[in-house]
């Protein structure tokens, strides 16, 4: 006591800085030790979970491979796999397992195919992983709905369409984009039906992340796209234009052509673009006519398509280009002509004109 | 009779499991890696007879573990490959290595055993 005494006078005689530092420092290691404590304990916790994980996620695996090769030939399902459904359906109300329960399941089902896949989707009915899913739909919060219906549409529950439609217009596009996604992946080229009154804009990736779903199917039979080609709302026909190019739909040509006077410039460039693809040589003269009243871009993409649509008869609207105000259009112009005409092209050398640009010449000389 | 051993390096810890059931219900003898890098180490102490391998796997991937079998060890064990879609580029690098066969993801475990079947008969 007396030494405890010693030290507190001692401390009381430093200045009253080094008293400050050394409280400070006080509380700063105290800080540290308790900090340190938290960390160790967050650690515990968490390796705690991670083994629960572990244990929770072979245990679920396990059952899963049993009721997989638990059939019976005599009943539909066997008492085994009712046993499984029933130990299953123990395990759903906990919010955490039911999740591990489900990604278990869709791991499974992702990579294998057949009755395999059949009988997983119907362990998830059985065990009612099916309602908590349909229970989603029905929450408040846009994000619980969103993961609803992309469960459903892991799952492939085509029964739930009645459920999911509705929220095809839903004001959250996470929502829409999962719903558009449902149908698609679910009722293939039949689920683009919702692209008939669509009134929001469908985003780029939404469009790129619908062609891909429809790619993966081995039935490519498209439906008709000419109503979306003349829809009111731009990412519609800019889709559908999409679709145009990738299945090859000749039969729109005529939609194609009227789309070139569309009153947005983006989709005429678009319309360029898919004609290039699909030869049209009607859209090469009449864009010819109307030359120069496209903008820069749409001139650019008409030089695009002149490049594979070029015949001899055009080589005097090219020569009439050769020197465009934009280097884009003169280096696609050169490299045109010379394709049709090399004596041609090889005389603008002796051009005085062409001094302006020796080094475009020599660029597409070389190509 | 000798068990067949068949090394399956495959990261999906459930396709792991189911295929290991269904194979040794066949009657063969499973080694189990769940990447490459252990693949490598089970085929280099384990002596199989097949190996079953999927492309895509962390650290060592699916071509990294037929390089080494077919260049390192100088093996002629039969090896089948599982591709997911749109991994075609992947698969024709993996024959040009030196696989035997392979299989789409998602694939049928009974057309597995099949095509096991065929390779060790």
């Amino acid at each position: 006591m007396i030494d405890y005494q010693y030290l507190i006078d001692y401390f009381e005689e430093f200045p009253f800085l080094v008293q400050l530092v050394w409280r400070i420092s006080g509380v700063l290691f105290l800080a540290i030790v308790l900090l340190t404590i938290y960390l160790k304990a967050i650690r515990y916790k968490l390796r705690k979970k991670e083994n629960e994980h572990v244990t929770f996620k072979k245990e679920y695996e396990a059952l899963l491979v049993e009721y997989l090769y638990a059939e019976s030939e005599d009943e539909q399902v066997s008492t085994e796999q009712q046993s499984i459904i029933l130990k299953l359906k123990n395990h759903l109300p906990i919010k955490y397992k039911r999740k591990m329960i489900i990604s278990v399941l869709y791991n499974l089902m992702n990579e294998v195919s057949g009755e395999m896949a059949e009988s997983i989707k119907t362990l998830y009915y059985k065990t009612g992983l099916i309602d908590y899913a349909l229970k989603r739909l029905k929450n408040k919060n846009w994000y619980v709905i969103a993961k609803g219906i992309g469960e459903l549409r892991r799952f492939k529950i085509e029964e739930a369409h009645g459920a999911v439609i509705k929220f095809i217009k839903h004001p959250k596009n996470e929502v829409r984009k999962e719903t558009q996604l449902y149908l698609v992946n679910l009722f293939r080229f039949e689920g683009l039906s919702f692209l008939d009154d669509l009134e929001t804009p469908l985003s780029e990736w939404a469009q790129l992340q619908l062609l891909e779903v429809l790619q993966k199917f081995d039935d490519q039979q498209i439906c008709d796209i000419k109503p979306w080609l003349k829809s009111n709302n731009n990412t519609v026909v800019l889709f559908a234009l999409k679709l145009a190019q990738i299945y090859n739909q000749f039969e729109v040509k005529d939609i194609l052509i009227d789309l070139l006077s569309h009153k947005e410039k983006e989709i005429r460039i678009c319309v360029i673009e898919v004609l290039t693809n699909m030869y049209g040589i009607e859209a090469k003269e009449i864009l010819k006519t109307n030359f120069n009243e496209l903008s820069i871009e749409e001139q650019l993409s008409f030089f695009g398509l002149l490049e594979n649509l070029v015949v001899p008869s055009d080589e005097p609207f090219i020569e009439k280009h050769i020197f465009h105000k934009n280097f884009e259009i003169q280096l696609l112009a050169l490299k045109i002509l010379k394709t049709i005409n090399i004596d041609k092209f090889m005389g603008l050398d002796k051009l005085p004109s062409n001094k302006e640009v020796p080094e475009m010449f020599n660029l597409v000389n070389n190509v | 009779m000798n068990k067949h051993k068949i090394v399956i390096a495959e990261d999906n810890s459930t396709l792991s499991l189911l295929l290991k059931f269904r194979l040794e219900k066949e009657g063969y003898e499973l080694l189990m890696a769940v990447d490459g890098k252990e693949a490598i180490e089970l085929i280099e102490n384990g002596n199989p007879d097949l190996i079953i391998t999927d492309i895509m796997m962390p650290f060592v991937s699916g071509l990294e573990v037929i390089s080494h079998v077919r260049n390192k060890l100088e093996l002629e064990i039969p090896i089948i490959v599982f591709s997911a879609a749109g991994q075609e580029e992947m698969v024709l690098k993996a024959f040009s290595l030196g696989a035997n066969d392979f299989m789409g993801k998602p694939f049928s475990p009974n057309e597995l055993v099949i095509r096991v079947k065929r390779l060790l008969s």
